[in-house]
């Protein structure tokens, strides 16, 4: 590409320097803000191919460029009315009863937007208007 | 818009060239589809930023570069890819039409086991359709399967 600035190192004039793979390995690679309720859709994002609606606060996000290893960290924020008057909410991978990702590939991630039990009845999944994801690590 | 020559520029770099160059496109198709009989039905939405660069042409690599590294990461060693270059030094796809690129992303993003066979058996398990055909409510989302009664077009 036209403009390509190979450098190892960004110093500035008084407040010092600092080595270039600091950006490279700390920008989000990913990123995607949706609608999950009614039809899904994207309302913008970077390096993703689709979002799969796989049930209710149930999504698969996937990904153009892949990722370098399963070992890649997802930052997720949702937000919706507490139609279920308790909490606490929170949008996060989806694990199966093990403890282990249903799916975290290096194309794919499963997120799950749960709310919390409460003394009388379980916790459950919910649809979100607002879901938030951002995906840091290596890619392939 | 002409589309810098890419081949050989890594396909992160080609997604930044497309977000800040191309207007995303909604598309109104979506893929249902079942790939479990213990789960219901799921629906592929296409990104609309990922249909612009399908429509531009020479950004996105050949499906065939996802079947090999994930056939890469399906080994019980797998660590980390070591083929990265695959998606990065193929020679990009051209434009596709909206239609063709419904399907490279059915072939990039739905299980192999369910495109490759998805009219063997008692009924389909996988549809295009437009969004306007979905249910307008997610009422018994979780319940949702595709019709056993399904007539397909030819």
């Amino acid at each position: 590409m036209a403009g390509k600035i190979i450098a190892d190192t960004l110093e500035h004039s008084t407040a010092g320097s600092i080595a270039t793979n600091y950006v490279v390995d700390g920008s989000a690679k990913s990123w995607v803000n949706f609608n999950g309720t009614g039809t899904i859709a994207s309302r913008d994002s970077l390096n993703v191919s689709g979002l799969v609606d796989n049930a209710v606060g149930d999504y698969t996000c996937t990904y153009t460029s892949s990722m370098g290893n399963s070992d890649y960290v997802n930052s997720s924020v949702a937000m919706c009315e507490d139609a279920n008057a308790r909490g606490p909410f929170a949008l996060g991978v989806r694990i199966d009863g093990t403890g282990v990702p249903t799916t975290h590939t290096t194309t794919a991630t499963r997120y799950e937007y749960l709310y919390g039990a409460s003394a009388s009845s379980d916790g459950g999944t919910q649809d979100a208007p607002h879901l938030y994801i951002i995906v840091h690590g290596d890619l392939a | 818009m002409q589309t810098p020559e890419f081949q050989g520029t890594h396909l992160f770099d080609r997604l930044c060239w497309a977000k800040e160059n191309l207007d995303g496109v909604q598309s109104d198709y979506r893929v249902v589809y079942e790939d479990s009989i213990d789960e219901c039905a799921k629906i592929l939405v296409p990104d609309p930023n990922w249909m612009a660069c399908a429509l531009q042409g020479g950004i996105l690599p050949p499906v065939w570069v996802y079947w090999e590294l994930a056939k890469d990461e399906a080994q019980p060693d797998f660590k980390k890819h070591t083929r990265g270059y695959l998606l990065h030094e193929t020679e990009p796809m051209p434009a596709m039409t909206e239609e063709e690129a419904i399907e490279y992303l059915i072939q990039k993003d739905v299980p192999q086991h369910v495109w490759k066979t998805w009219n063997e058996g008692n009924k389909p398990k996988m549809v295009i359709c437009k969004k306007e055909q979905l249910p307008q409510t997610r009422e018994w989302r979780n319940a949702w399967r595709i019709s056993d009664d399904l007539e397909l077009a030819a």
